[in-house]
């Protein structure tokens, strides 16, 4: 037990003397093949703690919790759990041991009732099922841990925040005592940050521990009581929060300190100003026939960025979908450069150079099984070099192809290689890169940071401030709020698919656009 | 303990061996069977390898067995790349080899006019033999799988009915068979004719085409992707559609290539299922229209096999089971050609 003695500063602040830790990660080690996932990563995880787990992409913290909730087996080291060494086989062992997961993405069953999707985790649930037993259970299940739950409702009617907490409530309800949550304030709107920071500090006070994956700094210093740097797979550092400053935290992160820009001054003097896409009265409904934006009219001008803030699935996608000409408006008219986009196709838009960066970029703007090559040409294989009528150069598409990967910084030896097997952050680049290619006009950035590390996130938005200082239009979706009023001239807040506000720069509110991104419009003015 | 790990890139090398390694283990099952059912493996090996590639017969059936291999197989390989399960190349098939027939039989022409015109009217049957499949699965979402499928009993019983009824031979009295067709596709050696050098040219062809065409490029985009290939702009639905009914177009050229080269009659058993075993065809030749060549060459080998087994004494249906045993095999090796082990460092 020379744990005890690895990191006697960094011991929670208000721990009794001797009070031993719940989990003990003791020099973990993962190999995959030319790559080391994770070395001599120690950690202790304390009940009665939030831990943070903080790391760009790639730093070893997936593997690291792969490893604790009995995905993997570690390669070197041990866990040790209330002392004693433990081996978790498969998830159902974590499981067993009181290690449960919150995942970003949600594992619900959403035709189900919440009552019903509590039951699939009891081990206790019977051959035979009633719908009452189920609802009275959950009911249960819901006050002893404070959440607030309607067991009769099916998962699809929940909102993001509530489809949460019913799997939080699955996993505490499985007899967790380390709750383990990944990114969870992703997908929340800053109200619901709140409640689920209030449900995770009352866990934390009945005696369990959190472990928060998380690479937002705010979030940690304000949730979290320890937090681990992760680097390399290796630990950089753990500190107590209420003694680090987040700059510390993101020199640890990534080897050297970066500069979180709050501001982008223009680099030279914004000559023009017209309208370069035009929204007029436009809206959309999905395949069900339910409405998913209404109608609405917004001006995107040329050097300029615009921000469009709200939380994810109020409307962003179809917005930016309409922006580039993947989707086709119900109502009003689409105007690029003065034109009625009406009946033009994604072609078109491309062609009057309107690059578009989507939201989920491996399945929407890149084929994943095809090569880097194939995917690198896909807007562009209609012109030469590349294409002809008929004809598609392979030679030329190759040489397009490494031209892109040096401008996107990417470095790769083969270009045939199937697009899935790049990293998530390499992707992302090179879409990045080939949209920008096309931005003639204006670039349609939907969560542009999502994927890439800090010092990445930094140049990509030095890139944007570029692109509007050429005088071109940007439109940046995004849920961070930090990102929208540094770069954005005007911000759009998007909630339930309606337009809630425009507000120029200058004149941002946090808590008021907070609001309105929540869909409180009336409180937040009066 | 789990050590291996799979490779998001399997290297062509590795599909290789484990694909040779596939071939072996096939050979070794059908030996062990062969022991258990009493025959010599000596004999049968000798056999089987004197009359396929020691006799001009075996030759000649080879190339006569490869010819419509590949078209089925062209046709399969071709819809597979835009994603899609061609099942129909059986029905495309028959349905060239019955409009070449009834060019063949009905239209006086001198054959220089007839052969032509039949190939065409071969591909125009196997394209619209497919394309009420490929419309239902290009915009309206229904799978092609079970569409095409079907369409294969629908044009088995077609033909049944003609060379039973109205085209049944009444000049040799043939059972279940047209009359001769007088124009033949001119013969290259012994009973080998054109249509061998012909469907090599095809696949050629398509593997060029494919590989250098605009339309080829947005084909694989729009397989292998739909969500993408509308981001990039391409109409996803008529190139679906296309490649469905082209798929039948060269399966309807196999047909009549059959027909008026081989078989020389509209017969009941014609299609013989090679556009099932196209499939398998396909399947082997992965991603290389090239690769169709040894691809059918492989299965043109197994159909001899076949035969030769037959003659003492096997089920006919062994060929069915060793295609079987060769495609499970195969795709097994794919798999596990995937996965490394790994070495653990210290």
């Amino acid at each position: 037990m020379s744990d005890f003695l690895h990191h006697p500063k960094t011991r929670p602040a208000d721990l009794p003397a001797g009070a031993p830790p719940l989990l003990t990660l003791s020099g973990i080690a993962k190999y995959f093949p030319g790559v080391v996932a994770n070395k001599d990563v120690s950690i202790d995880f304390y009940p009665g703690e939030i831990h943070a787990l903080l790391g760009e992409n790639g730093a070893g913290k997936s593997t690291l919790m792969n490893i604790v909730t009995g995905l993997y087996q570690p390669d070197e080291g041990e866990l040790i759990l209330d002392g004693y060494g433990v081996r978790f086989e498969s998830p159902e062992a974590a499981i067993a041991a009181g290690i449960g997961m919150v995942h970003q993405h949600f594992k619900l069953v959403s035709r189900f009732t919440v009552a019903e999707n509590l039951a699939l985790g009891w081990r206790e649930t019977g051959f035979r099922l009633s719908a009452s037993a189920m609802a009275r259970r959950a009911e249960a299940e819901a006050t002893r841990y404070g959440l607030d739950i309607r067991p009769a409702a099916s998962i699809d009617s929940l909102t993001s925040g509530e489809q949460q907490r019913v799997e939080i409530l699955r996993v505490l309800s499985r007899g967790a005592r380390l709750l383990i949550l990944d990114e969870p304030t992703a997908v929340l709107s800053p109200l619901e940050v709140g409640e689920l920071y209030a449900a995770l500090r009352r866990f934390r006070d009945g005696g369990g521990a959190v472990i928060l994956i998380s690479h937002k700094l705010d979030e940690i210093m304000a949730l979290a009581d320890r937090v681990t740097v992760l680097r390399h797979g290796q630990v950089s550092g753990t500190h107590l929060v209420a003694q680090t400053e987040p700059e510390t935290l993101v020199t640890e992160m990534i080897g050297r300190p970066v500069e979180q820009k709050s501001d982008y001054p223009r680099k030279r003097e914004r000559l023009v100003d017209g309208a370069v896409i035009v929204l007029d009265n436009v809206s959309c409904r999905d395949r069900a026939g339910q409405i998913r934006l209404h109608p609405l009219s917004l001006e995107i001008r040329s050097g300029e960025i615009l921000g469009i803030a709200g939380v994810t699935g109020n409307g962003q996608s179809e917005l930016s979908d309409l922006l580039a000409g993947l989707r086709s408006s119900e109502t009003g008219q689409v105007r690029v450069d003065g034109k009625d986009m009406r009946g033009r196709g994604p072609n078109a838009f491309r062609e009057s150079g309107i690059g578009y960066v989507p939201e989920d970029r491996l399945h929407k703007a890149l084929a994943p099984a095809l090569g880097v090559t194939e995917n690198a040409v896909m807007r562009l294989f209609r012109a030469g070099p590349i294409g002809g009528r008929l004809a598609y150069h392979a030679a030329e598409a190759l040489r397009f192809t490494r031209s892109l990967l040096d401008q996107a910084q990417v470095s790769l030896a083969d270009p045939s290689t199937p697009v899935r097997a790049l990293s998530g952050g390499n992707q992302q680049r090179l879409v990045l890169a080939r949209e920008r290619m096309i931005s003639h006009r204006a670039l349609v950035a939907s969560y542009p940071s999502r994927g890439l590390d800090i010092g990445a996130i930094a140049l990509m938005r030095d890139t944007l401030a570029e692109i509007r200082d050429e005088g071109r239009a940007v439109v940046l979706v995004s849920e961070d709020l930090d990102e929208l009023m540094a770069l954005s001239d005007r911000i759009a807040v998007l909630c339930g698919g309606k337009l809630m506000t425009v507000e120029p720069r200058g004149a941002y509110d946090r808590a008021r656009i907070g609001a309105l991104m929540s869909g409180r419009n009336a409180e937040a003015q009066s | 303990m789990s050590r291996r790990i799979r490779l998001p890139v399997v290297p062509p090398r590795r599909i290789f061996i484990g694909r040779a390694l596939a071939l072996c283990f096939v050979f070794l099952v059908l030996a062990f069977v062969l022991k258990v059912l009493g025959l010599p493996l000596g004999m049968v090996a000798t056999l089987v390898m004197t009359s396929t590639f020691g006799t001009e017969f075996g030759l000649e059936n080879l190339a006569l067995y490869m010819t419509p291999l590949l078209m089925t197989g062209a046709a399969v390989w071709l819809a597979l790349r835009a994603g899609l399960w061609n099942i129909g190349a059986e029905g495309q098939f028959l349905a060239g080899a019955t409009a070449a027939t009834a060019v063949g039989l009905f239209l006086p022409l001198p054959v220089i006019v007839t052969l032509p015109l039949a190939a065409v009217a071969g591909m125009i049957a196997g394209a619209c033999w497919s394309a009420v499949p490929a419309a239902g699965r290009a915009w309206l979402g229904v799978s092609e799988i079970i569409t095409t499928l079907l369409l294969n009993f629908i044009a088995s019983y077609l033909v049944y009915y003609l060379v039973t009824g109205p085209w049944a031979d009444r000049v040799t009295g043939a059972q279940v068979s047209s009359e001769r067709i007088h124009a033949a596709i001119p013969v290259l050696y012994g009973v080998v004719h054109w249509g061998g050098p012909l469907a090599l040219a095809v696949v050629t062809a398509l593997g060029l085409l494919l590989g250098r065409s605009r339309f080829g490029y947005e084909l694989t985009l729009s397989g292998s992707n739909p969500q993408a290939a509308h981001y990039a702009g391409v109409s996803v639905a008529p190139r679906l559609f296309l490649a469905l009914v082209f798929s039948g177009a060269l399966a309807g050229l196999g047909g009549m290539m059959e027909a008026l080269g081989t078989v020389h009659r509209l017969q009941g058993g014609l299609a013989h299922g090679y556009g099932y075993l196209g499939i398998v065809v396909a399947l082997l030749a992965r991603q290389s229209a090239l690769a169709l060549i040894p691809a059918a060459f492989l299965m043109a080998v197994i159909l001899n096999t076949g035969i030769v087994l037959q003659t003492l004494q096997v089920s006919a249906s062994s060929v069915l089971a060793i295609t079987g045993l060769l495609v499970f095999a195969i795709a097994v090796s794919d798999e596990l050609a995937a996965y490394v082990r790994l070495e653990t460092r210290k």
